[in-house]
């Protein structure tokens, strides 16, 4: 070493006081190529397809064990591979799924699990137990009816929450464009298809999916072919099962012209934009890298992208506006959109149709051309430092036919790809003219989108992708709806009797208890209210109190993590509107800006809606045209983050003192579920407005 | 095979030594000019790091102009000589690659991750922030914005503890104040106060380059002489800055020669007999860079104070005064400190928040830093409980990890888990290359990357016993108790805040 530097030092001065010029940027060397080893592949006796990657950097190894099977058409039970996959670590007929959890974490390792593969990884050293683990999920999940119920009710949560995420609705009106409902890209779940799934069709699903037969074992690390031979054939050799599931699967939509799909959203202050149609193309296809590079330059890459450089720099339109070419073997699609002001909406498809016919007429920039590659060249090498990655790759070599060294020569290909090549594949799978435009927005913004309409007659879906009920004319008025409620709540008394009843109740305190997936603990929300006219509310968890807020009929303030606020004037004169324990009969007088929509399918019942106008913010409210209880409250509020929705269900109304309540409220807010029970409700029991402040 | 499985369980029975650590293989040399170059091959994914770091942090800050180790971490992505401001970052990334960078009270590091054929960008681009970067008043304006937004940011509930703690373990010493400073000296410090401290501590001997992944060591060691090599020694790189920087008139006054006499592009060739004899008396002239002295002050007493923050439960911090992260005792400290509340399972987790919920969540961290050690433990209490219970409630705990030996289990899992961590940090080039950089400036060699798992490893039940008796010393600590905000006063008085 000494001599080396020795050595060194002698030859550096030439270099040291020769010239250089730091103003010059040094260039990139030729692409790498990638040393990833070629994998050994073996088949097992019962059909199992092992991968082994042998990487002896880090004594780590991993396993990952995919299903065979091709997507399978769930048809009345839409949705069941997902629920299914959420359960298979929820115990096995060996462990419970405590026993499992805290295996797992006693060794540091790592066991996950989808609707069609479960993975393991470890240090070398614990990989016998790893794998005794994995293969007991894999062998004997035995689904437990408790974690059953758990899960799907969480998946009923996620359904209600659907109606309030543009994304996700969008993603369903995307789906049933794209494909028809007998292909597994053209499924939705809805509750009615929830409902359908019970404990044995999670088993069914299990054991028709979960078969060694076509299987795949992709295995990365720290491990020799022989010790990978004994492993599998220790744990997996005596996993059997049935064939594996490949279906012929139908082709997806074709799209003739232009077709507007439009999804209701009420109140929406902005439309959800996907310009989308399916793509005839695999990943084994020649043209798919091309492909790739024509999405980053259009809207997939990270910077002046066209669609972003077009719709945000130089229009403003939005804060950002992508493309997406979603390609594999059982369905591929392209998209291309954003979020857009309600007044930009018709300007925005303009300017993206316009982007993709764009592409189809001339060659790109050297530039845009060059840092797209440079940037997916990065982005993928950069990628290949965990194992799983190296582990996907092998298993898509596999699966999707591709030329055994397609990785190790990918940054090579990349590089290879002309302008020439992006105009062929642009003028091959690009199209501003067989699209379908889906919007989700706010009903102002139909008349805008209309005229995209080859013919004309835009479609209508609601959430869940199904075609909208058309809203329907309500058969009595706002205040009618209003009384009928009313009475609803009073259990039958009117009038007279109703007012009376009303004098008796002094105060009003309910506790609810609301879970939180993954959260520690409840949410405890406390609400009271007195006949004087103030109200208080706060919600604590775990002692903490994250909210609260309180009302003396005059002033009132608010408090809690986000820091203490005192009521403008403004939130004063609003709050004034909705007084009385039942604040609905007052409307009429208080000056609350109210009306009768029309009705409404929500939930699978018509429902009449009322809509409320406040000046920061706007609400729906459902009540159910039956029984007249409100069955939800949908709330628009204009905040500085942008427009804020928050969503009340409420069900199981029962009595107290006289009047009725619900008693399950569940609350919906920015991506998270409260689903709450009442504790207890109390009539005219001593409260305290200071516990508020 | 046989008798290698044997032989393997023989040597395991006697030493726990590198039981899952695979050697890391490295080359390290200094420059003429000081810089410690460390680099690491490993080529199976097309990427390389190009770390810098520079042993300068909050504790070499002058106690009126805290905040500047930090906040040169923000400005030094500026622009220099011959980077356009805002372009630092963009030629990274359009070029494939992501960079970040992060301060503390000991260094500052900054690092690059990029397509294994961009390393000589990353070279260029570290070696053009080393010698001439843009350090002047329209960057720092943009950068104390941005520096106030991220303290405020971090100024959430119960965060001061660190601070509170560290300023009554070591009044007398620098670490007494965060890295992030304080926002008054960084609105009062004035451009030349910035210019000094990147003269100061932005110098080749202060710097160690470590660059990890994919790349062949003859090629890299050509351009880090290239980019680095080039970058003139002690006092004569202030020479060239100010040859950059500074017009003839003042240059001529300063150094009694004229500019025209040097040449940026040909710096070591200059014009003259006296320019080069300048050039070779400044180049022989190293910069001192100035550190503080290991904190003397011995904490003999228990410091009880309590604390008003914007909260909504009360919290108790507590701290023992340990030493720097080279002493010996610093893995069993560690280990102990896990067992104790480390994680969900831990001990004081499972007592304090589990089986009595007198807490909300328990935790505890150990500080090794360069000069001084802090272990501290803290836990956020239940709605109203009382500071004093939970107290007792870590003084019994702590009783028994001193009186009594951990369970075999438990120190089964505390070893599994530091096995898993130290694995999983060096599983990416990144993680290899600051692991580098760090053994060599402050654990006594790049080398301890391939000892430090042996050294927790060795640690046994009876070592853990030993140091929660030697430093959890129950009539020398720190005690905090953390209130909100309206139950005030009198509390206070009694306080020594």
């Amino acid at each position: 070493m000494k001599n080396y530097i020795l050595t060194l030092g002698l030859i550096l001065p030439t270099v040291l006081f020769g010239q250089i010029d730091r103003s010059i940027r040094p260039e990139a060397a030729p692409a790498p190529t990638i040393n990833i080893k070629n994998s050994e592949v073996f088949t097992t006796a019962n059909g199992i397809t092992v991968i082994l990657s042998e990487n002896h950097r880090l004594p780590r190894v991993s396993f990952n064990l995919s299903m065979g099977a091709s997507p399978k058409v769930e048809g009345d039970k839409a949705g069941l591979s997902g629920v299914a996959g959420s359960l298979i670590l929820s115990g096995t007929e060996n462990r419970s799924k405590d026993e499992l959890d805290n295996a797992i974490d006693y060794m540091g390792a790592s066991l996950r699990a989808s609707s069609t593969n479960v993975s393991m990884s470890c240090l070398t050293k614990h990989m016998d137990k790893g794998l005794g683990l994995m293969s007991d999920v894999v062998m004997n999940a035995n689904f437990p009816q408790s974690e059953v119920d758990r899960i799907i009710s969480q998946n009923e949560d996620n359904l209600l929450a659907t109606k309030s995420q543009e994304a996700e609705m969008s993603g369903n009106a995307r789906a049933v464009a794209n494909f028809p409902s007998t292909h597994p890209y053209g499924e939705v779940m809805t509750q009615e298809s929830l409902d359908k799934i019970d404990r044995a069709s999670i088993v069914q699903y299990f054991k028709r999916t979960f078969t060694p037969n076509g299987s795949y074992l992709v295995v990365v690390g720290d491990i020799t072919l022989k010790q990978t031979k004994i492993a599998v054939e220790k744990n997996f050799g005596s996993w059997s099962g049935g064939a594996v599931y490949k279906a012929e699967l139908v082709g997806a939509n074709s799209v003739k012209g232009n077709r507007v799909i439009f999804v209701n959203k009420a109140g929406a202050d902005q439309s959800v934009i996907s310009i989308t149609y399916p793509l005839d193309i695999k990943p084994s296809n020649e043209d798919y890298l091309k492909l790739k590079v024509l999405d980053g330059i259009l809207g997939g890459g990270v910077f002046g992208n066209r669609l972003m450089q077009n719709l945000r720099e130089d229009k403003g339109y939005t804060y950002g506006c992508r493309s997406r070419a979603s390609v594999d073997n059982y369905g591929s699609t392209f998209s291309a959109g954003g979020n857009f002001r309600n007044d930009v909406t018709d300007s925005a498809i303009v300017e993206i149709l316009m982007e993709l016919d764009r592409i189809t007429l001339g060659l790109v920039e050297d530039e845009e051309l060059s840092m797209t590659k440079s940037s997916m060249a990065g982005s993928f090498a950069r990628s290949l430092e965990q194992p799983s990655t190296v582990a996907r790759f092998a298993l898509n070599i596999i699966r999707n036919e591709l030329p055994k060294d397609y990785y190790q020569t990918y940054l090579k290909q990349l590089e290879a790809v002309t302008k020439e090549d992006i105009l062929m594949v642009a003028q091959k799978y690009m199209t501003g003219s067989n699209c379908n435009i889906v919007v989700v927005g706010n009903e102002e913004v139909i008349d805008r989108i209309t005229k995209f309409d080859s013919d004309g007659k835009i479609e209508k879906l609601d959430a869940f992708g199904n075609e909208a009920s058309e809203k329907m004319e309500a058969d009595i008025s706002a205040d009618q709806l209003l009384e009928k409620y009313s009475t609803m709540m009073a259990v039958g008394s009117i009038g007279k009797a109703l007012k009376k009843k009303l004098k008796s109740v002094k105060t009003h305190k309910t506790i609810i208890e609301m879970k939180i997936p993954q959260a520690p603990g409840p949410v405890l929300s406390t609400t009271i209210w007195t006949a004087k006219g103030a109200e208080g509310s706060k919600m604590e968890m775990m002692g903490m109190t994250i909210q609260k807020s309180h009302f003396d009929g005059k002033q009132g303030g608010s408090g809690g993590q986000g820091g203490a606020k005192v009521m403008t004037e403004e939130e004063i004169v609003e709050k004034k509107k909705s007084y009385g324990l039942i604040p609905e009969m007052n409307y009429a007088e208080s000056g609350m800006d109210y009306e009768l929509t029309g009705i409404e399918i929500y939930d699978g019942k018509p429902c009449y809606v009322l809509k409320l106008t406040e000046s920061k913010k706007v609400t729906f409210e459902y009540f159910d045209k039956e029984t007249f209880q409100k069955t939800a409250s949908v709330m628009m509020a204009a905040t500085e983050q942008g427009m804020q929705e928050v969503t009340y269900t409420y069900a199981d109304y029962k009595e107290y003192g006289g009047f009725l309540f619900p008693d399950t409220i569940n609350l919906f807010v920015s991506g998270m579920q409260l689903s709450g029970k009442v504790k207890s409700r109390e009539i005219n029991v001593k409260v305290d407005l200071n516990e508020f402040k | 095979m046989k008798n290698l499985i044997i032989t393997g369980l023989l040597l395991a029975s006697i030493s726990f030594a590198g039981l899952s650590q695979r050697e890391i293989g490295y080359v390290e040399y200094d420059l003429d000019n000081g810089i410690h170059v460390i680099l690491h091959e490993e080529r199976s994914t097309p990427i390389v790091a190009v770390s810098v770091l520079y042993h300068v942090g909050s504790k070499n800050e002058k106690d009126e102009r805290t905040g500047f180790a930090h906040f040169f971490e923000h400005l030094l992505f500026e622009g220099s000589e011959n980077i356009e401001r805002g372009e630092y970052s963009e030629l990274v990334e359009k070029n494939g690659g992501t960079l970040n960078a992060n301060t503390s009270w000991d260094r500052t590091f900054y690092y690059e991750i990029l397509p294994s054929n961009q390393l000589e960008l990353g070279l260029w681009l570290e070696s053009e922030r080393l010698l001439h970067a843009k350090v002047d008043n329209t960057g720092i304006e943009t950068q104390r914005s941005v520096v106030k937004e991220e303290k405020r940011q971090r100024d959430t509930p119960y965060s001061s503890f660190i601070e509170e703690m560290f300023s009554r373990m070591y009044p007398d010493h620098p670490y007494r104040w965060m890295p992030i400073g304080s926002m008054e000296h960084l609105d009062a410090a004035e451009e030349k106060d910035y210019v000094d401290f990147y003269r100061t501590f932005y110098v080749p001997a202060n710097a160690t380059l470590t660059i990890a992944g994919d790349i062949d060591i003859q090629e890299t060691k050509k351009w880090i002489n290239k980019y680095f090599n080039s970058i003139p020694k002690g006092q004569a790189l202030n020479l060239y800055r100010d040859l950059e920087t500074m017009e003839e008139e003042a240059f001529l006054d300063v150094y009694g020669i004229s500019k025209e006499r040097f040449d940026v592009n040909n710096f070591n060739n200059p014009d003259g007999k006296m320019a080069g004899a300048l050039l070779n008396k400044l180049s022989n002239s190293p910069i001192r860079i100035p550190r503080p002295t290991e904190p003397q002050e011995k904490l003999t007493e228990v410091k009880k104070a309590v604390v008003h923050d914007n909260i909504q439960l009360p919290a108790l911090f507590m701290g023992y005064q340990t030493p720097s992260q080279t002493h010996e005792d610093m893995y069993a400290l560690q280990m102990m400190n896990d067992v104790l509340a480390g994680g969900a399972s831990s001990r004081i987790n499972k007592s304090l928040v589990e089986q009595k919920q007198m807490a909300v969540q328990a935790f505890a961290f150990a500080f090794g830093l360069e000069q001084a050690g802090v272990a501290l433990f803290g836990a956020i209490g239940s709605a109203g409980q009382e500071l004093d219970a939970i107290q007792s409630e870590f003084d019994i705990q702590i009783k028994m990890i001193q009186d009594e030996l951990i369970s075999q289990e438990e120190f089964e899992k505390v070893r599994n888990q530091y096995e898993n961590d130290i694995v999983s940090s060096n599983s990416t080039i990144a993680g290899i290359a600051e692991n580098l950089a760090d053994n060599h400036v402050y654990n006594g060699g790049a080398e301890k990357i391939n000892t430090e798992l042996s050294e927790y490893l060795s640690v046994t039940r009876e070592d853990i016993q030993r140091v929660a008796k030697k430093y959890l010393t129950q009539d020398a600590r720190i005690v905090l108790h953390y209130l909100p905000m309206e139950e005030s006063t009198e509390e206070s008085e009694n306080g020594q805040n």
